[in-house]
C-alpha cells in the first residue's frame, strides 16, 4: 500500500513538473495578425457607426501613487459609462520598478499575451517596434478631430522615436524639467532671473557666495537632461557632440565646476543629492520637475520659484513622456484608439493631468486655470514648444547609464578634455 | 528478481527535485553559455545568432573588462581579508563570557542581514561630502580641515565602498567563526596552560588549525559572494566616478541592462571561469589537509 502510495505520489509530481515547464515554453502564442499588422489602418471617422459588438480593451499601465491609481479608474469608470460604442476598458496596474514594467511589458507582448493598449516610454520604441509589436497610429491620428489640440512639437518628439518617423505612440502627459530658484537669493545677489544663456552662467557665479553654491549639478546616471539644455544654449546638438558649439557647451559645464559654482561632490551627485543639496539651501538653482514642487514649497513657502532654462544660440530643455501604444494583437484597434482619444484630449485629459500633477499635452486642458495659476505648471507648459528629448536609438540606454557619467565625470575631474569626453560621447550613442 | 524491480524507486522518487533544480540551475547556466557565443542584442534582434568567439575576442580587447576586473581584484583581496580579520576578532569576543553577551551576538547580525540597496543607500548618505556624517565626525575631530567627496573622488570611491562592504561581511565570519571556536574542546587549552603556552601560542598553534575547515568554507564562499556583488557599489556610487570603482559583475550587470545578452554573458562565464580557478584549488588544498 505504502509502495504504491509513494508511486502515485512520484509520478503526480513528476507530471506537476511537466505541466508546469511545458506550459509556459510550448503554450502556443496567439500570434498577431499578419492582416492586421501587413495592411495600413482604415481611416477612423468621428461618424463611425456603432459597434453592435461589445468590445473589451484590455489596458496596462503603472501607478506611481494612490492619485495614479483613482485618476485612472476614474477615467476608466467615465469613459466605460459614456462610450457609445459600447467598449469596455479593463484596467491592469503595475509599478513601475525602475523601468520593470517596460520589460514585463516587453515579455508579455513577446510571449504573445499582454494588453491591447498601455502605457508606455517613447525610449521603449525602437525594441518594441523592431518586434512589430505596436500599431502605426499616423492614420488613427490624422483622422481625429481634435488632433490639432494637441503641440506639433510633441507629435514631432512621438515621431523622433522611430526611424522611420513613423508615430507609434499616442501622446499622453510630460514631465517638462525647468530651473527652480530661491528669489531671496537673487535678491540677496542683486540679479534677476536670467533672460540668456550667459546671463545664466554669470547668475551661478554670482549666487555662489557664503557657503552657498550657484547651481545643483548632477554628474551621476541621468544628469544628461539638464546637460543637454547647456549643449543646445551654445549652438550644439545631439547629433554631433563633437561640433565646437557642442564642445563649448560641454566646456561652460565642466567649468560651473571647475571655478566651483557648484558642490564639490557634483560628480557623483545623483536625483536625491542634488534636491537635499537645493532643499538646504547649499545650492541656489537646480534643474528637475513638477515632482518636485510640493517638496520645495513646503519647505520655502513662496521663497522658491521657477523658471524656464533660457536660450543661446538655441534653447531646449528635457521633457519626459508618458504615452499609450495600440499593440497589433488588439482585436478591435479602432475602439483602442477611442480609448486613447479619450485619455489624449478629452474628459480623461483633464482628469489624469490635475489629478496626477502631470503636465497635459492638450492644450484646452494646460489653458486651466488649475495650470496657468501655478507658477510650477506654468514653467513647464512654457517649455513646451521647445521641450524635447534625447535621440532614441538603439543606444540611448547605453549613453544614459554609461557612457554619459563615466565621459562627464572623467572631465570633471581632468582626467580629460571636453573634446574627448564628447568624442567618446559621439561613439557610443551615434556608432561612430 | 525483487531486488531489480525496486531499482528504478529512488530515481522517480528523487525524479521531481532533480527536474526542479535542473529546470531553475542548469538550464539558465546552459543558456548564457549558449548566448555567450551569440551575437544575442536585444536592442537589434535581427541580428541575433551565433558568432562563434566573436563575445570573447572583444572582451580581450576591451579595456573597461581590463580596469573592471582590476578593480574586482582588489575589492575582493581587501573586502574578504579584512572582513575576516575583523569577524576573526569580533569572534574571539564573543567567545569570551562577558555581561550582554547574548545581546551583542544578535545585534551584531544587523548588518549581515540588511538588504545590500539599504546598505548601499545608507552609506552613501554616510560617505556623502556635503551633509555626511563620517566628514562631520572627521571634521570634529579635527582630522580634516574641509569635508572630503569621498564618492565623488576616482581615488577615494573604490575605498569608500570597500568599507561598506566590509562592515556588511564582518557579522558572516564572526558568526561563522565563533560556531568553530565553540567546537574546540576546552582540554586543549588547558593542556596548553599547564605547558606554560602564551597567548599567542595557542592562538596559532590551536584555535586557528582548529579552525582551518571553517577558515576555507567561510573565504572561499565570500570571494564568490564579494566578486559577484552589485547591489552595494551600483548603489553607492553606480560604479563611478568614471568607472573607478566598477567591478567586473557591475560591469557585466550594466551590459545586460542595455540588453547586450550576448556580451554580458560572454564575462559572465569568464568570471566564472576566473572563479573556478580560484575555488578548485582552494578546495583541493582543503580536503588534502583533511
Amino acid at each position: 500500500m505504502k509502495k504504491t502510495f509513494s508511486i502515485f505520489i512520484a509520478v503526480i509530481m513528476c507530471i506537476a513538473i511537466f505541466t508546469a515547464c511545458g506550459g509556459a515554453g510550448t503554450a502556443p502564442a496567439p500570434a498577431p495578425a499578419p492582416a492586421e499588422s501587413d495592411s495600413p489602418a482604415p481611416e477612423p471617422t468621428p461618424e463611425a457607426p456603432e459597434s453592435a459588438e461589445p468590445v473589451t480593451i484590455l489596458h496596462w499601465y503603472w501607478s506611481d501613487n494612490d492619485s495614479w491609481t483613482a485618476a485612472m479608474e476614474e477615467n476608466v469608470a467615465d469613459f466605460n459609462a459614456t462610450n457609445d460604442k459600447n467598449i469596455t476598458v479593463v484596467l491592469e496596474a503595475y509599478p513601475w520598478d525602475g523601468g520593470g514594467f517596460s520589460e514585463n511589458l516587453f515579455t508579455a507582448a513577446m510571449g504573445g499575451g499582454g494588453p491591447d493598449t498601455a502605457q508606455f516610454k517613447l525610449t521603449a520604441t525602437p525594441l518594441f517596434t523592431a518586434n512589430n509589436l505596436l500599431v502605426d497610429l499616423e492614420s488613427y491620428v490624422n483622422g481625429w478631430d481634435k488632433k490639432d489640440d494637441i503641440n506639433d512639437n510633441i507629435y514631432s518628439i512621438m515621431r523622433s522615436a522611430h526611424e522611420s518617423n513613423g508615430l507609434y505612440v499616442m501622446p499622453f502627459c510630460t514631465q517638462i524639467l525647468y530651473v527652480y530658484y530661491r528669489p531671496s537669493m537673487f535678491e540677496a545677489a542683486g540679479i534677476g532671473i536670467p533672460q540668456t544663456y550667459e546671463e545664466f552662467l554669470a547668475a551661478c557665479a554670482t549666487l555662489t557666495r557664503d557657503g552657498t553654491y550657484g547651481f545643483g549639478m548632477r554628474g551621476a546616471a541621468n544628469g544628461h537632461e539638464p546637460w543637454g539644455s547647456f549643449i543646445q544654449a551654445a549652438g550644439g546638438d545631439f547629433t554631433d557632440f563633437t561640433s565646437a558649439d557642442a564642445v563649448k557647451g560641454m566646456q561652460d559645464y565642466l567649468d560651473l565646476f571647475n571655478n566651483g559654482y557648484v558642490p564639490p561632490t557634483a560628480p557623483s551627485d545623483g536625483f536625491n543629492e542634488i534636491i537635499a543639496n537645493f532643499q538646504s539651501g547649499l545650492t541656489a538653482m537646480v534643474v528637475h520637475h513638477t515632482g518636485s514642487f510640493q517638496g520645495m514649497v513646503d519647505i520655502f513657502g513662496d521663497d522658491v520659484s521657477a523658471f524656464q532654462f533660457p536660450g543661446g544660440k538655441g534653447r531646449w530643455t528635457s521633457m519626459g513622456d508618458t504615452n499609450n501604444v495600440i499593440f497589433e494583437k488588439a482585436e478591435n484597434k479602432e475602439a483602442a484608439f477611442e480609448w486613447l482619444a479619450y485619455l489624449a484630449a478629452g474628459k480623461g485629459q483633464e482628469v489624469w493631468t490635475v489629478g496626477t500633477g502631470n503636465i497635459p499635452v492638450s492644450t484646452t486642458v494646460q489653458n486651466l486655470d488649475f495650470f496657468q495659476e501655478n507658477r510650477f505648471y506654468k514653467a513647464s507648459i512654457d517649455g513646451v514648444s521647445f521641450a524635447g528629448i534625447f535621440p532614441i536609438r538603439d543606444t540611448t540606454t547605453e549613453f544614459i547609464t554609461s557612457a554619459w557619467p563615466a565621459n562627464t565625470q572623467a572631465a570633471l575631474l581632468g582626467q580629460v578634455t571636453a573634446e574627448q569626453a564628447m568624442a567618446e560621447m559621439q561613439k557610443v550613442l551615434w556608432d561612430q | 528478481m525483487n531486488k531489480k524491480r525496486m531499482q528504478p524507486w529512488p530515481y522517480l522518487l528523487i525524479a521531481p527535485a532533480l527536474l526542479f533544480v535542473a529546470s531553475v540551475i542548469f538550464v539558465p547556466v546552459l543558456n548564457a553559455i549558449t548566448m555567450s557565443f551569440q551575437n544575442y542584442d536585444l536592442r537589434r534582434p535581427q541580428n541575433i545568432g551565433f558568432t562563434g568567439l566573436e563575445n570573447y575576442s572583444a572582451i580581450m580587447i576591451d579595456r573597461e573588462f581590463w580596469s573592471s576586473l582590476g578593480n574586482t581584484v582588489v575589492w575582493v583581496l581587501l573586502a574578504v581579508s579584512l572582513q575576516f580579520v575583523f569577524g576573526f576578532i569580533f569572534a574571539l569576543l564573543l567567545n569570551k563570557p562577558f555581561r550582554g553577551r547574548g545581546v551583542i551576538r544578535s545585534v551584531s547580525l544587523i548588518p549581515w542581514v540588511t538588504p545590500g540597496v539599504l546598505i548601499g543607500l545608507m552609506w552613501r548618505w554616510i560617505f556623502d561630502g556635503n551633509f555626511g556624517v563620517l566628514n562631520d565626525l572627521l571634521l570634529r575631530a579635527g582630522m580634516i580641515q574641509e569635508k572630503i567627496p569621498f564618492l565623488s573622488q576616482t581615488t577615494t570611491a573604490l575605498p569608500s565602498v570597500i568599507v561598506a562592504i566590509i562592515w556588511q561581511g564582518i557579522p558572516f565570519f564572526a558568526l561563522m567563526l565563533l560556531a568553530g571556536l565553540q567546537g574546540i574542546p576546552g582540554e586543549l587549552y588547558e593542556a596548553a596552560d599547564i605547558d606554560g603556552a602564551s597567548g599567542s601560542q595557542k592562538l596559532f598553534q590551536i584555535t586557528i588549525p582548529s579552525l582551518k575547515n571553517t577558515i576555507y568554507v567561510t573565504t572561499l564562499l565570500r570571494i564568490i559572494w564579494v566578486a559577484n556583488s552589485v547591489d552595494v557599489i551600483y548603489n553607492m556610487t553606480e560604479g563611478g566616478p568614471a568607472k573607478s570603482s566598477q567591478t567586473l559583475s557591475v560591469y557585466i550587470f550594466l551590459k545586460g541592462n542595455q540588453l547586450n545578452l550576448g556580451y554580458s554573458s560572454a564575462m559572465a562565464v569568464l568570471l566564472a571561469i576566473m572563479l573556478s580557478l580560484v575555488a578548485v584549488p582552494y578546495l583541493r588544498q582543503m580536503f588534502r589537509q583533511n
